[in-house]
């Protein structure tokens, strides 16, 4: 279509092209909304917890982002990153939680850190709804996360000198989720409100986790004896 | 063209002076003397499912205690929200006082609440929302330029709840509430002119007058 209208103007081809490329510019902004989700996360004020612990952050933590492709008219695509916000926030949470904490970036971490287990967080899956799907003024987004506690040797794989999640065998296992809204009245753009609703999303996953984590089976007896996993 | 904008300005002036706003003040557990030198932190409700308390109607109202009174330190909601995370969160902010009591037990916080120097919580609960609305308005652009011809007027409410709990007896002494009202309108002969009820700045208003008054009582 936007072609058969540039074809009716009298326009060179080079200026053409450049009315085309604009005109797509335009129409690709106002039917999709880029969110990388940035805030600024307190230290959480806890007693920590005596022990040792090596957190791990795979590939698709750090690179986590929601794609929401529109499907009918008037909807808009979304593309909402959250990987650098989640490694940000849980980079200052869990140091405040342990006692001590390493972050495992490699074989040769795994190697060298003596930790009385391996934390392990991965998102399973992040929701969002807007004014625009639900006619409530609010920007909403859940995430839900699969957090596993295991010993180092589970996740070695000596063979092949690199850290391997597939055969692992966590002793500590479990989900937690988390939720965050914000208010269309003071947000300036749909934009600012999705990333407000993602950080209160990632401020409740930590608030969960520190008022849950004493009560996840299997956690309490590692605390207690932290040499010897379950 | 000059003629229609004076029109349009004199209209606006007349509605502007129908705009009013309704303010409903209740005051239980009157206070015998108020806190003299110290600091509070005024809160909002977070925690029900299809609203949040304004963050900037609690700015409003800790600037209105602010400028009322200079022995009373009001701490910033998100200063203390930040200082004391995650125990002030919507999933894990105290609904009752009693709650506070638990939450002393951990140390940590114990600590940081006395460093604080805390007299008074004070819980907003509440929102300012559209109501009804009405009038129609159409805006056209042509050769010869862009203009609107209409008129819309809509309603507005606030109701804000404040609670205040007393750090130093741990209990709760007193709750007030603002309930305002105002009708905004909107002509437009070529340009449109928003003519706004202040309705959320007159709840901040009453409630942080309300709230003043409580804590500098007698003084």
């Amino acid at each position: 279509m936007v072609g058969r209208l540039l074809d009716s103007m009298t326009l060179g081809r080079k200026a053409q092209r450049l009315l085309m490329l604009i005109i797509l510019l335009v129409l690709a902004a106002c039917t999709s909304r880029e969110v990388i989700v940035e805030g600024t996360f307190p230290t959480p004020l806890v007693d920590p917890v005596p022990v040792s612990v090596g957190v791990l952050f795979t590939q698709e933590f750090k690179e986590h982002e929601l794609v929401d492709d529109a499907t009918g008219r008037g909807e808009v695509s979304w593309r909402v990153s959250t990987g650098t916000a989640q490694v940000e926030f849980w980079s200052t949470l869990f140091p405040a939680f342990f006692q001590n904490v390493v972050f495992i970036e490699s074989y040769a971490d795994l190697q060298a850190y003596d930790v009385d287990a391996v934390l392990i967080p991965q998102v399973a899956d992040v929701q969002y709804a807007i004014p625009l799907y639900t006619n409530v003024k609010v920007y909403e987004i859940w995430m839900r996360y699969n957090l596993a506690l295991a010993e180092p040797e589970q996740i070695i794989d000596e063979e092949n000198a690199t850290i391997s999640l597939e055969n692992m065998q966590p002793f500590a296992e479990w989900p937690l989720t988390s939720y965050g809204k914000t208010p269309t009245a003071f947000m300036q753009s749909d934009i600012d409100a999705v990333n407000l609703a993602a950080v209160m999303a990632l401020r409740d996953a930590g608030a969960n986790f520190i008022t849950s984590f004493l009560r996840v089976p299997g956690v309490m007896d590692w605390i207690k004896n932290p040499e010897e996993a379950q | 063209m000059k003629r229609a904008l004076l029109y349009v300005l004199m209209l606006g002036g007349l509605l502007g002076g129908c705009v009013t706003a309704n303010v409903d003040e209740m005051t239980f557990d009157a206070p015998v003397a108020g806190m003299g030198e110290g600091s509070i932190v005024v809160l909002g409700r977070r925690h029900a499912p299809d609203y949040d308390t304004e963050p900037d109607f609690i700015d409003c109202i800790g600037n209105h205690i602010s400028r009322g009174s200079e022995s009373i330190s009001v701490i910033p909601e998100r200063q203390f929200v930040d200082t004391l995370y995650p125990w002030f969160e919507p999933r894990t902010a105290p609904l009752s006082i009693e709650s506070v009591g638990r939450l002393m037990m951990l140390p940590s916080v114990a600590n940081k609440l006395e460093d604080l120097d805390l007299n008074y919580m004070i819980w907003i609960d509440g929102r300012t929302q559209d109501t009804n609305s009405s009038g129609s308005m159409t805006c056209g652009v042509g050769p010869t330029g862009a203009g609107c011809f209409g008129f819309g007027t809509w309603g507005t409410e606030s109701e804000y709840e404040a609670t205040i709990w007393n750090f130093d007896d741990g209990a709760e002494v007193g709750k007030m509430s603002a309930l305002t009202s105002g009708q905004s309108y909107m002509p437009a002969v070529v340009v449109p002119i928003p003519i706004i009820a202040p309705v959320q700045d007159t709840a901040c208003d009453s409630l942080g007058t309300q709230l003043l008054r409580y804590l500098s009582a007698g003084s």
